[in-house]
């Protein structure tokens, strides 16, 4: 995750370190996914060029791009980020004023693309490169602040180009929406509505939406849901997923809603279910670390000097957030070839790979096994981390069942 | 009705444009005449005071700068429907619309602040209770803001620039020689040339012209929900406007210039003036000057607190509107009441030093104004914000030399401030 404000006006060179110019503005498709697709860079003679985006090779402490990159002009459906998004009005469906887009969020892994708006005062703080300040002042009062973050699902692109920002949460527009990106809004909300959402997508859709809630979401849908509907909605879910949910229910409503589900699916989950008896619980280890993830990477190494001294095993760094909750991942060595001053939030992976307390030892095996990670954290139902399960379960595992 | 009436029936015409005038007509006149807030009153007694009827020339010069300038606010803000805050932060980002922002909020406290000043002095004089008008000030400024629309505030506004028509009768009432006044004011009659006199003509100019006058017109002519096709009218009210603030101008000038100055009375501070007069043009003419400062005072607080609760919202984008419901307009009315409340509360303080904090807000005023223009000049000459209504080339001549005898003005005012 980037902010456009850490990118403007930073040296954009070739890969051999030659200045090409100063980066100014970037351009992006206006839908959906919002793709950036070129650089604005103003060369040293002052002339704005257009690179396109597949010339990009990193970003450091400049813009590294290829040797051979090539130009282009704006493509219909492409919009500015500075001149079309960036400080715009944001206005709601009533057309009342309700804020400025103060920054913008760029993803920058699996592809580039406008992720959303910072309508926070943090943003308005970082431009003047006082953000860590404001942290800091806060911190000495036991305050925390973070980013206000807006998803650029919530927002309209087609109104972008007659330069305003219109927040719209209409229905129909929903489903156009990244299930993430939803489930994301619609925690922000409380259940009643999460349902009157859910009742409007198509199954597929609200499934993949449903998945992507936290469990105590999840268990307040499905326990005010009918066992047919729960059934219907269930086998579009991955089955771990499907026994996680049905754990947290009442083991009468439970027993209504499988033997609803089509055959296949009830074996698979009958036969996870049966494993529940012997959760991880027990194979829970503390040995880990987390770190805020405003923290930088100077800060994280300090800790991992002073507090992981007699862990046996440190491979991955957990990032929390201001609610101590899991919000992202990075190993050692995504660690150590950053620079010092580098918060880990930029470079942390997002998308963590999580296990429950009520998921059945084998899954978490599974998982591990198919992800092929070291270590898995086990989360509550308020995605605060409980903690480890390691490689060493898997080799336990396996002896045992040799 | 004979809405298509082109010229069949030129008296229904006539009827009809007048009725759309008055619709129209608020903003402007409003903005121009709170530039004649309590602070501005008190420099033109002070001016009028110390240089008699000759400093009533640089009254029409600067009659003729403030309805150039204002016009091109009322012009960008009626064409593109968006504040001058809007149109910073849009073009030149967050950290100019910071620190623009932070500039003029910090003059304009200083505005009020010098404002709630002359109420108190008034007060003084008049063995008024000044702390408890102070208050009833901060209590009706609360009315009206928090529960009135954009209507009633006008309505307001526009009764309020009635009591501006004390200081006719006051000056009346001083008997002054009114044909070297009006001698003075076309012509440069009797001028002395010196240091003094020149900084008298920039304090009166950079009183009338200020950047939250700047600000204000904009945002007024927004929360008014005025159109392009309205514009005709708008410039007619501006032209209007600055006439009318500079004709009450004259009468405060000629009121102190034909008692004071005539006797060689100095004042000390420009609120004096009131209670200077009395023995010299009668209790009635006292009483109403002293009326049109706390007038004016009030006229000042409520207007310049606006606009930086309006100019705040213009740049970070919350609801700022008189007709917002409290709740969506949260940031603006609490911004507005609470900059009431600082004011009233420093000058209280009775160690602080008013002059001080006057003159540091005229300084801040005469570093912001440059760069109003700047932004005022670059966007009426964008064609892709002002369309057809950018400035034609005659007038940006003239909107530039006007805008390059104000920066002028303020920046001689700075340096000499530094040199002294």
């Amino acid at each position: 995750m980037l902010y456009f404000s850490e990118l403007k006006g930073k040296k954009v060179s070739t890969e051999d370190g030659i200045l090409v110019g100063f980066l100014e503005d970037l351009i992006f498709q206006a839908d959906q996914l919002p793709r950036l697709t070129k650089l604005v860079v103003r060369t040293p003679n002052r002339e704005k060029i257009s690179i396109l985006f597949n010339a990009l090779i990193r970003i450091d402490q400049s813009i590294r791009i290829n040797k051979q990159y090539n130009l282009g002009d704006l493509e219909e459906n492409e919009l500015f980020l500075v001149k079309n998004l960036l400080d715009k009005q944001i206005i709601d469906l009533k057309g009342h004023k309700v804020v400025r887009v103060n920054d913008v969020v760029i993803q920058d892994k699996e592809g580039w693309y406008i992720s959303g708006v910072d309508i926070g005062t943090l943003a308005i703080f970082r431009w003047l490169k006082l953000d860590r300040l404001l942290i800091r002042a806060h911190a000495a009062f036991g305050i925390r602040i973070k980013s206000h973050f807006l998803s650029w699902g919530d927002i309209q692109p087609l109104e972008l180009s007659r330069g305003k920002v219109v927040l719209k949460k209409r229905e129909e527009r929903l489903q156009q929406v990244r299930s993430e990106d939803l489930a994301d809004y619609l925690e922000r909300t409380n259940v009643r509505n999460i349902k009157k959402f859910l009742d409007i997508l198509d199954d597929k859709f609200s499934a993949d939406v449903i998945s992507h809630l936290n469990i105590n979401y999840q268990s307040a849908i499905f326990r005010s849901f009918t066992p047919e509907k729960a059934a219907k909605a269930l086998q579009f879910v991955d089955a771990d997923e499907a026994v996680d949910i049905l754990l947290s229910l009442p083991s009468k409503k439970r027993q209504q809603i499988i033997p609803l589900l089509p055959d296949a699916k009830k074996q698979e989950i009958i036969y996870l279910l049966d494993l529940s008896k012997t959760p991880i619980g027990k194979l829970i280890t503390s040995e880990y670390l987390t770190v805020d993830s405003g923290d930088t990477v100077g800060q994280t190494i300090a800790k991992i000097r002073l507090q992981s001294q007699d862990f046996s095993f440190l491979d991955h760094i957990y990032v929390v957030n201001q609610e101590k909750q899991l919000v992202g991942v990075f190993n050692l060595h995504e660690l150590l070839i950053q620079n010092p001053d580098t918060p880990v939030y930029k470079f942390m992976v997002q998308n963590v790979i999580v296990v429950h307390l009520s998921t059945p030892e084998e899954i978490a095996i599974k998982k591990m096994l198919k992800y092929k990670i070291f270590a898995l954290p086990v989360i509550d139902i308020n995605k605060k981390m409980i903690g480890l399960i390691t490689f060493d379960d898997v080799a336990d595992f396996i002896m045992k069942n040799i | 009705m004979a809405a298509n009436g082109n010229g069949k029936n030129p008296l229904s015409q006539i009827k009809r444009r007048l009725l759309i005038f008055l619709a129209v007509f608020g903003p402007a006149t409003i903005t121009a005449m709170a530039d004649n807030d309590g602070a501005g009153v008190a420099t033109y007694s002070l001016a009028g005071a110390r240089f008699g009827y000759s400093i009533l020339f640089i009254l029409l010069v600067v009659t003729l700068l403030l309805a150039i300038t204002q016009e091109m606010g009322v012009r960008i803000a009626t064409v593109t429907g968006k504040g001058l805050g809007d149109l910073i932060r849009e073009r030149y980002g967050v950290v100019v619309a910071v620190v623009v922002f932070l500039g003029l909020a910090v003059a304009n406290l200083g505005t009020i602040i010098a404002d709630f000043a002359a109420i108190k002095t008034t007060a003084h004089l008049f063995n008024l209770p000044a702390m408890p008008l102070i208050l009833i000030v901060i209590l009706i400024s609360y009315a009206f803001v928090f529960r009135g629309s954009y209507k009633v505030n006008q309505r307001l506004f526009l009764v309020s620039s009635l009591f501006y028509f004390c200081y006719v009768v006051s000056a009346i009432k001083a008997r002054p020689d009114w044909g070297l006044a009006i001698k003075s004011l076309i012509l440069p009659v009797n001028i002395k040339l010196s240091k003094e006199f020149i900084f008298g003509a920039i304090a009166v100019l950079g009183t009338t012209i200020t950047p939250w006058g700047q600000f204000f017109v904009h945002s007024y002519i927004i929360d008014k929900r005025l159109t392009a096709d309205k514009l005709k009218y708008e410039q007619l009210e501006t032209f209007f406007g600055a006439f009318l603030t500079d004709f009450f101008s004259f009468f405060m000038i000629v009121a102190t210039a034909a008692t004071l100055f005539v006797n060689k009375i100095q004042l000390v501070a420009g609120e004096q003036a009131a209670l200077a007069i009395k023995p010299l043009a009668g209790n009635l003419a006292g009483v109403l000057f002293g009326l049109g400062i706390l007038n004016a005072g009030f006229m000042g607080v409520v207007i310049v607190s606006l606009s930086t609760a309006y100019a705040f919202s213009e740049f970070f984008g919350n609801e700022g509107s008189l007709d917002a419901p409290f709740e969506k307009g949260k940031t603006f009315y609490i911004l507005f009441l609470s900059q009431l409340v600082i004011a009233a509360l420093i000058v209280t303080i009775p160690s602080i030093s008013l002059f001080q904090i006057v003159f540091f807000t005229q300084s801040l005023n005469g570093v912001l104004l440059p760069f109003m223009f700047f932004f005022l000049l670059k966007i009426t000459n964008d064609r892709t914000l002002m369309g057809k209504h950018t400035n034609q080339s005659w007038y940006n001549y003239f909107a530039t030399i006007s805008s390059f005898i104000i920066i002028i003005a303020s920046v001689f005012t700075i340096i000499s401030s530094f040199l002294k």
